[in-house]
């Protein structure tokens, strides 16, 4: 799988392997903005903690961790990061809660939080176009902007998925992800 | 009489040995395209399949095995297990 994300928090690369269904390696690139400009670099490695499958959707509680390198104004620093990532999704909601904690040795300490609602506005089937009108909300206390909403619309086709957003601090957000 | 009792055991047998089947699962937790070609993918890999077919809206996954073959139960319930998801029921017709 390959994920971009450029939203008013800074710009994510993930490329991840799943070597078994609830287990994926990859590796992880963000250029943090709207704060302090540190870059990361690290391997991650994603878990599927817990599934819940009910006649008509899907719970799960996700770790996502990494840990490698930041770099800030010529300091390179050891990294550390966590998180975790509740979701129920069915078919018509999706509802999402994702904290997550930041560990940049000397440079900054860090947590945030983003929660997310959504609704399918009409029933897609697999081979047709799923649309999705959403909501999110983020915390980042180590941002300038600490609480900022996204309304945002998904557009979802077979493994290929395409958000588009406006921020309330006016950042477009545009997300991308794609799985083989 | 018994030659033609045997013929029919023989045809019969034949027909059922190189016939196919077609298997419904019910499953639970399916709700998106991801779901979907995860799902397809695990039951493609497997020799005995020739087609698989995922229906979102009843929750079916359709699978049809090569002539002559099959998948019993207990397989088509390890495989969507380790995928991650509930069966709640398997349904064949040949």
């Amino acid at each position: 799988m390959v994920m971009q994300e450029n939203d008013e928090t800074g710009h994510t690369l993930s490329l991840d392997y799943t070597f078994i269904p609830t287990n994926a390696f990859g590796f992880y690139i963000k250029q943090e903005e709207n704060g302090k400009d540190i870059l990361m670099v690290t391997p991650e490695f994603n878990t599927l903690l817990k599934r819940w499958n009910l006649p008509d959707g899907q719970g799960n509680i996700f770790n996502m961790s990494g840990a490698g390198l930041a770099h800030y104004r010529g300091n390179n620093q050891p990294c550390l990061w966590t998180g975790f990532l509740a979701d129920y999704e069915s078919r018509r909601w999706f509802l999402s809660y994702e904290p997550r904690f930041v560990w940049d040795g000397d440079i900054e300490k860090s947590f945030w939080q983003r929660a997310r609602v959504g609704i399918a506005p009409y029933l897609a089937n697999y081979n047709d176009l799923n649309t999705w009108i959403m909501f999110q909300v983020d915390h980042h206390p180590a941002k300038h902007d600490h609480f900022v909403a996204t309304p945002l619309i998904r557009f979802f086709y077979k493994t290929y998925l395409f958000e588009v957003g406006y921020s309330s601090n006016q950042h477009i957000m545009v997300n991308w992800q794609i799985q083989f | 009489m018994k030659k033609y009792l045997l013929t029919i055991i023989v045809i019969f047998g034949l027909t059922a040995a190189v016939s196919a089947d077609t298997i419904k699962a019910t499953v639970n937790g399916m709700v998106c395209g991801f779901c979907a070609t995860g799902i397809e993918k695990t039951f493609r890999a497997q020799p005995e399949v020739r087609a698989v077919n995922v229906d979102l809206e009843n929750k079916l996954v359709t699978i049809q095995t090569k002539q002559g073959q099959t998948l019993d139960d207990s397989k088509i319930k390890k495989l969507l297990g380790n995928a991650g998801y509930s069966v709640v029921a398997v349904a064949r017709q040949k």
